[in-house]
C-alpha cells in the first residue's frame, strides 16, 4: 500500500455521492407495456381519424415516466407518429390549447425525438413544433425539461 | 435564410438561453477546487442537467449539456462530401489552436462533434449572456457559409488552373 | 505567378554574374548547389587558378538513369549545346554527378547560351520525347490495313520512361495517328489526395467546357492501367492500387514544327509540378482565409465581454494613475486583456 494518498475514500462510502438513478423520484407503481396498449392504440386511431389537437393532448397526458426502456419507446414512437403527421399551419393552434404541464411534456418528447435516427429525420417538422412553443411559451418550458428528472 | 434554418437556430437560440444561468459552484470533491462540473460528470449526478439535442437532421446537430456552473455546446457541421470533410477538421483544428483567443472554445470536440464549445460562470460573469448566445449563433451560420465558400473557391481555382495550363497548348 | 518557367532562374542568374564579372576583369570565385524539382541538384564552381577561365555545371537528378536506358541522351545534349558557343560536355563528369558542363568564359557567351545552360533538366527530361517524335514520323508512314484499322506489319513501336521520382514515371508511347504520355502517381498526402482529385477532375473538363482551348490535348484520368502501358512491367507499375494514371494525348498539332515541340515539351515536363504547386496555393490561400475568419470570430465574441467598452473609452485614465493590476482590467504580461 504505497500511493495511500490517491485512494479514493469516498469511493467507499455508498452515501457520499449520487447516481443518476439515486435522483429519479421515487414511482410507486411500474407502467407496463400492456397498461399502456390501449393508450397507444387509441393514439393512432385519433390520428388516423384526422383528429391531431386531441390526439396531441391526449399524448401529453401523464406520460409513462416509470415504465421501462422498450415500453417508453413503443409510447415515445406513437407520439412521434402523431407529432409528425400534424400540417405545419395547424401547429401553432394545437400548442396554444396545451396547458403549462402538457407543454412541458411536449418539450420532453420534443428534445428526445431530436436525439434519436428516427425523429432526426422528422428533424424539420420537430423544428418547427419547438419554434411554436417557443412562440407561444418562451424559454418557460426548456427552463422545466432541464430541471426535471423525470424522463420520457 | 433558408426555410429549415430558421427554426434551426432558434432552437439552439432559446436553448442557449435557458441553459445559461450559471452560478459560482466549489468542487464537492477536492478542496478549494473550482471545476466545470460538466467536465466531470462521473461524480456527482445532480449538478447535471438534462441534455438537449437539437437537429436539423442527421448531419447537423447540436448538443448542449449543462450543470450548475458549466455547459457545454458541441456542434456538428454539415459535412456532404469528402472535400467538405477536409475542409470542416481543417477549419476546426485551425480554430482549436486559437482557442486562447476564443476563451469558450474547448481545444478538443467530445466525440461525435465537429467542435465544441465549453462556457462556465466565469465566462457568463465576464461577458453578456446574449451576445454569447448571439456568437454561437453567428458562428453556426458562419461556418457553414465559410465552408461552402472555400469549397467552391477549390472548384474555380481548380478550373482555372487546368484552363490556363491547357492554353499554353493552343497553337 | 500562374506559370511555372522551365528554365531554372538562379542557374541563368548566376551564369550571367559570373559571365559580367569575368568580362569586368574581376572575376567571381563560385562554389553553389542549386536545386530545382523533384530532387535535382545542380552544382555550380569553378577553380581558383581558372576563375576567369572555366566555370562548370554539374547536375544530378533522378531522371538521369531512365533516360539513359531509352537511348540517344547524350548524343541528344550535344546537339543541344553543340549551337552554344564555350560550351561543352565533360567526358568524366564531376563525383557524384550525372553530367558536367564546361563553359568558356573568354568566348563572351551571349544570353541564349546562358539560358540553354538553365535549361539543362528540362533538356534532359526533353530526350525522350525527341526520340517518341522521331518514332512518331517513321509510324505515320507505316500502312494501315483498311479491313482491320491495325497497323500493317513495321516495327513495334516503343514504350519510353522517365522515372523522375522515385514512385512517379512518365511513359510515352508514339503511334501512328498521336503520341500519349501517361504520368503516374501517387498522393503521400491524404489532404493532397483529395485536392488532387478535385483538380485533375478539372483538367480532364476543362477541354469539354471551354471551347477556345478545344486544340488542347486530351485529358484523361483513372485509377485503371491505361491499355496504351500495355505489359510494359516498369517496377512502378507493380502493386500499389491507390496509384493514378493522367493520360494526355498528343495529336500532330502538338508536334509539327520545332518550336511547336519545344513548348510541349516544356508544359509536360513542368505538368506536375505545376499542378503540386497550385494544390499548395490554394491550401496557403485557405489558412489566410481562415486566419482572416478567426479574426472576425474574435471580433464577435469580444462584443460580449462586459467590460469592453470602459476599456476602449478610457485607456489615457488608466495609464495616467498607473493602477497596478486589479479589478476588471488585469492584463497579462503580453498586454492581453484577461478575461477571468
Amino acid at each position: 500500500m504505497t500511493d495511500w494518498r490517491r485512494i479514493d475514500i469516498d469511493a467507499f462510502d455508498p452515501e457520499s455521492r449520487l447516481k443518476t438513478e439515486d435522483l429519479l423520484p421515487p414511482y410507486t407503481t411500474q407502467v407496463t407495456l400492456a397498461e399502456l396498449q390501449p393508450k397507444i392504440t387509441q393514439l393512432r386511431n385519433l390520428s388516423t381519424s384526422g383528429d391531431i389537437s386531441a390526439a396531441v393532448q391526449l399524448a401529453m397526458q401523464d406520460p409513462p415516466y416509470s415504465a421501462d426502456g422498450a415500453t417508453k419507446a413503443a409510447y415515445f414512437q406513437a407520439v412521434l407518429d402523431t407529432l409528425s403527421q400534424v400540417r405545419q399551419a395547424d401547429i401553432a393552434n394545437i400548442v396554444k390549447q396545451l396547458s403549462l404541464d402538457q407543454e412541458a411534456v411536449l418539450v420532453k418528447y420534443l428534445y428526445k425525438g431530436m436525439s434519436v435516427p428516427e425523429g432526426q429525420r422528422q428533424g424539420g417538422i420537430l423544428l418547427a413544433w419547438f419554434e411554436k412553443l417557443t412562440q407561444a411559451s418562451g424559454i418557460a418550458p426548456i427552463t422545466h425539461y432541464l430541471s426535471d428528472r423525470r424522463t420520457v | 435564410m433558408s426555410q429549415s434554418l430558421r427554426p434551426y437556430l432558434n432552437a439552439v437560440r432559446f436553448s442557449l438561453e435557458a441553459a445559461l444561468t450559471l452560478s459560482n459552484f466549489s468542487s464537492q470533491e477536492v478542496e478549494r477546487h473550482n471545476r466545470p462540473e460538466i467536465e466531470v460528470a462521473h461524480q456527482s449526478a445532480e449538478l447535471l442537467l438534462q441534455p438537449m439535442h437539437i437537429s436539423r437532421n442527421e448531419n447537423e446537430q447540436v448538443l448542449i449539456e449543462s450543470s450548475v456552473n458549466s455547459v457545454r455546446v458541441s456542434l456538428m457541421v454539415k459535412q456532404a462530401d469528402e472535400i467538405e470533410q477536409i475542409l470542416v477538421h481543417k477549419f476546426t483544428r485551425f480554430l482549436e489552436q486559437r482557442a486562447e483567443a476564443f476563451y469558450i472554445l474547448r481545444r478538443e470536440p467530445i466525440k461525435g462533434y465537429s467542435i465544441t464549445f465549453l462556457i462556465t460562470n466565469k465566462h457568463t460573469e465576464s461577458m453578456k449572456t446574449n451576445k454569447l448566445v448571439d456568437f454561437i449563433i453567428e458562428f453556426m451560420e458562419e461556418v457553414d457559409k465559410e465552408i461552402s465558400e472555400m469549397k467552391l473557391f477549390l472548384n474555380a481555382r481548380a478550373r482555372f488552373v487546368a484552363e490556363a495550363y491547357l492554353g499554353e497548348f493552343v497553337y | 505567378m500562374l506559370q511555372l518557367k522551365p528554365y531554372n532562374l538562379l542557374i541563368q542568374k548566376t551564369v550571367s554574374e559570373a559571365v559580367e564579372a569575368a568580362q569586368q576583369g574581376r572575376p567571381l570565385a563560385l562554389d553553389r548547389i542549386i536545386s530545382d524539382f523533384d530532387y535535382t541538384t545542380f552544382h555550380m564552381y569553378n577553380t581558383a587558378e581558372d576563375q576567369a577561365g572555366t566555370v562548370y555545371l554539374s547536375v544530378r537528378t533522378k531522371a538521369w538513369q531512365s533516360v539513359l536506358q531509352c537511348g540517344g541522351l547524350l548524343e541528344y545534349l550535344q546537339e543541344v549545346y553543340s549551337g552554344c558557343t564555350g560550351v561543352t560536355l565533360l567526358q568524366q563528369p564531376e563525383q557524384g554527378y550525372d553530367l558536367t558542363l564546361a563553359l568558356q568564359l573568354t568566348s563572351s557567351p551571349t544570353e541564349d547560351t546562358v539560358l540553354q545552360l538553365s535549361l539543362l533538366k528540362t533538356h534532359i527530361m526533353a530526350s525522350p520525347f525527341k526520340l517518341a517524335f522521331k518514332e512518331f514520323d517513321v509510324l505515320k508512314n507505316v500502312p494501315v490495313d483498311p479491313e482491320t484499322a491495325q497497323l500493317q506489319q513495321g516495327p513495334a513501336s516503343s514504350l519510353f520512361a522517365i522515372q523522375y521520382r522515385d514512385d512517379e514515371t512518365i511513359f510515352i508511347k508514339p503511334a501512328n495517328d498521336r503520341i500519349t504520355v501517361i504520368f503516374d502517381t501517387v498522393f503521400e498526402d491524404e489532404t493532397d489526395k483529395i485536392f488532387g482529385k478535385v483538380f485533375l477532375q478539372e483538367f480532364v473538363d476543362a477541354r469539354k467546357r471551354n471551347r477556345s482551348i478545344q486544340s488542347a490535348p486530351q485529358v484523361l484520368y483513372s485509377h485503371e492501367r491505361p491499355l496504351e502501358l500495355g505489359s510494359s512491367n516498369h517496377p512502378n507499375l507493380q502493386g500499389q492500387p491507390s496509384r493514378g494514371y493522367i493520360t494526355f494525348v498528343l495529336f500532330p498539332r502538338h508536334f509539327q514544327t520545332q518550336e511547336v515541340q519545344l513548348s510541349s515539351v516544356y508544359q509536360l515536363v513542368l505538368f506536375r509540378n505545376y499542378f503540386h504547386y497550385h494544390i499548395k496555393c490554394a491550401k496557403a490561400y485557405m489558412h489566410s482565409r481562415m486566419r482572416y475568419r478567426v479574426n472576425t470570430f474574435v471580433k464577435v465574441l469580444n462584443r460580449a465581454k462586459v467590460d469592453d467598452d470602459d476599456n476602449d473609452n478610457q485607456p489615457a485614465a488608466e495609464s495616467s494613475t498607473g493602477a497596478t493590476s486589479t479589478g476588471p482590467t488585469r492584463r497579462t504580461a503580453t498586454g492581453r486583456k484577461l478575461v477571468y
